[in-house]
């Protein structure tokens, strides 16, 4: 508590948060230096979108107290849906190349796989949490936890039971060549995920910081009671809550579509990789979700690049092990306590 | 009649604490209800705030029914509920929080006017108003508390033991305070465990023993009853 700017700032530095952004900012450098740019390059198109995914978890945790463990199967959904939108648009595509509409109809895409994503939130809490609430807020994180697990199950098995086993994945959305930035070649399809991961954190981040809607999701995750007191609908921001969040996993799953076709289980390895970086952030923090994405695929990148390919789970799960018996509440832990610690 | 309770049954899951509990409280009326621990003063006042189901009975207020209503819809009514607990904002600032308590209230004009309304009662939030709650000592969450419940310009406030845990001149600003807010034209029910004290600046006031109103009067009758003297005030 110092107002002074110096002191303020090296205080940050000593705190774990600190030590974790400097330790892994020079580690990015030294990887970048030793092998290239192309380390930095992936490792800021693989966070941006492990973010969106995390950020969601995080807020539905924060929120709701739901530790989600289905919310890889809101990504599937998001793969899904933007492949049986794109597949038919594909045909016109390629015979009008360069054309506006050609830019445009990805993101229609995309778009509505998001929307599709919210709405599957919408009737996950409808169906299944909100009826849970009202029988028993008892054991509440324990009995969610299991539920969502059994709705994953459920989903996975939906997807192969109607749509299938196969593989159903594009080239790609958006056709020429790979741009070029810093020496390093990126799709174009990268490129366009990155960019619209970082139009969608500082779109939420302005929703959560500026609106009243956001404010009001911030008092419901700090205190239920005190924002029922102040008037604040709480089941409609529970039910926004969910929504918005699935939404934002469907939005990745289907940016990424290119990278991850849709299959059945598609949505496990971006469950783990969030699960990761909300454990590493803290759970329920949105913001060190965002930051703490960076780092996990940063991990994973370095993992990959200096030990090999096999081992970009193991290491980060040791992080977390490590995390776990040393700092519970995560790097970016606050002074305030959360929702558990009551 | 502002507030009307008419024989609630109210409790938690199978426990009931609340028999057939009635009361009525007049516009402008300062009135407190008092009794031992665990008689259900508390939840006579979660149960007008909609935070707890009553199992039987009807609450109305200014005429209307308002029994079982969701707390949220309680509060856009105009009763403002400040509990034992706080239930502050603990990321949130000073001021972010006296925001929240005027969530309903969508005129931003208004909304600044509550709060200066607010910092004027309580300067001591006004230094602090950049604060994390979280961060804030008992005393001052308290003030927040009746600040933030003040914010959406309540017809009916509840307080809830808001002397519980604070230094005894802490205690006072908190009962000047509450005169205030009286004088203001606010109608306040007031839950305390300061017996001597609440009888002292109350109009009117209940006597609330297992669950049950045992008794009922003028503050100043209250305090020389015989039973009540026995029973609390230990004479």
């Amino acid at each position: 508590m110092s107002n002074n700017p110096t002191v303020s700032a090296v205080e940050w530095f000593k705190s774990a948060a600190g030590l974790t952004i400097s330790l892994a900012v020079i580690a990015a450098l030294a990887a970048t230096i030793d092998r290239g740019p192309y380390i930095l390059v992936n490792t800021v198109v693989t966070g941006g979108m492990l973010s969106l995914v995390a950020m969601g978890l995080a807020l539905v945790f924060g929120v709701m107290n739901i530790p989600m463990f289905a919310h890889g199967e809101y990504f599937m959904i998001g793969t899904l849906v933007a492949y049986y939108v794109f597949t038919p648009m594909n045909g016109y595509i390629d015979q009008h190349t360069g054309t506006l509409a050609a830019a445009l109809l990805p993101l229609v895409a995309i778009i509505v796989a998001g929307l599709a994503g919210g709405v599957m939130g919408v009737l996950t809490e409808k169906l299944v949490f909100s009826n849970l609430r009202k029988r028993s807020r008892e054991n509440w994180v324990m009995n969610s936890f299991l539920l969502t697990v059994g709705l994953s199950v459920v989903l996975i098995n939906l997807h192969q039971l109607i749509f299938g086993t196969e593989f159903k994945g594009i080239v790609g959305y958006w056709r020429g060549a790979p741009l070029s930035i810093m020496d390093v070649f990126i799709s174009r399809d990268r490129c366009m995920a990155f960019v619209l991961a970082a139009v969608m954190v500082t779109a939420f981040w302005l929703f959560m910081t500026y609106t009243r809607t956001g404010r009001a999701i911030r008092a419901v995750s700090q205190d239920e009671t005190g924002a029922l007191i102040v008037g604040i609908d709480l089941n409609g921001i529970l039910l926004l809550t969910m929504s918005m969040s699935c939404a934002l996993a469907a939005f990745a799953g289907a940016s990424l579509l290119f990278m991850y076709p849709s299959y059945p289980s598609v949505g496990l390895e971006p469950l783990y990789m969030a699960w990761f970086v909300v454990i590493l952030a803290g759970l329920g923090n949105v913001l060190g979700a965002v930051v703490g994405a960076f780092i996990v695929a940063l991990l994973k990148v370095l993992t990959v690049e200096y030990i090999g390919s096999g081992w970009e789970f193991v290491v980060p799960s040791v992080l977390i092990i490590i995390i776990l018996i040393f700092k519970p509440s995560g790097i970016f832990g606050s002074e305030v306590r959360g929702i558990l610690d009551k | 009649m502002l507030l009307e309770v008419k024989k609630i049954d109210a409790g938690y899951g199978f426990l009931q604490i609340l028999r057939k509990v009635s009361l009525e409280i007049d516009k402008g009326e300062y009135v407190c209800l008092v009794g031992p621990n665990g008689a259900g003063k508390s939840t006579t006042l979660k149960t007008i705030a909609g935070l707890i189901k009553p199992m039987a009975g009807e609450i109305l207020f200014e005429g209307h029914p308002i029994t079982g209503l969701p707390g949220n819809k309680v509060a856009r009514r105009g009763i403002s509920y400040v509990s034992e607990e706080m239930n502050l904002f603990v990321n949130m600032t000073v001021q972010e929080n006296l925001y929240m308590g005027a969530y309903t209230v969508r005129d931003k004009k208004l909304q600044k006017e509550r709060l200066d309304f607010v910092y004027n009662l309580f300067p001591r939030l006004a230094e602090r108003r950049g604060q994390l709650a979280g961060t804030m000592s008992g005393g001052e969450r308290k003030m927040l508390a009746i600040g933030r419940g003040m914010m959406s310009s309540p017809t009916l406030m509840l307080v809830d033991e808001p002397s519980f845990g604070l230094a005894p001149q802490l205690t006072e600003t908190v009962f000047d305070s509450l005169e205030i807010l009286r004088n203001s034209g606010v109608t306040i029910m007031l839950v305390e465990q300061n017996v001597t004290k609440t009888l002292e600046v109350t109009d009117r006031g209940y006597v609330l023993e297992n669950g049950r109103i045992q008794l009922a009067g003028k503050s100043s009758d209250l305090a020389s009853d015989p039973h009540v003297r026995k029973v609390f005030l230990g004479v």
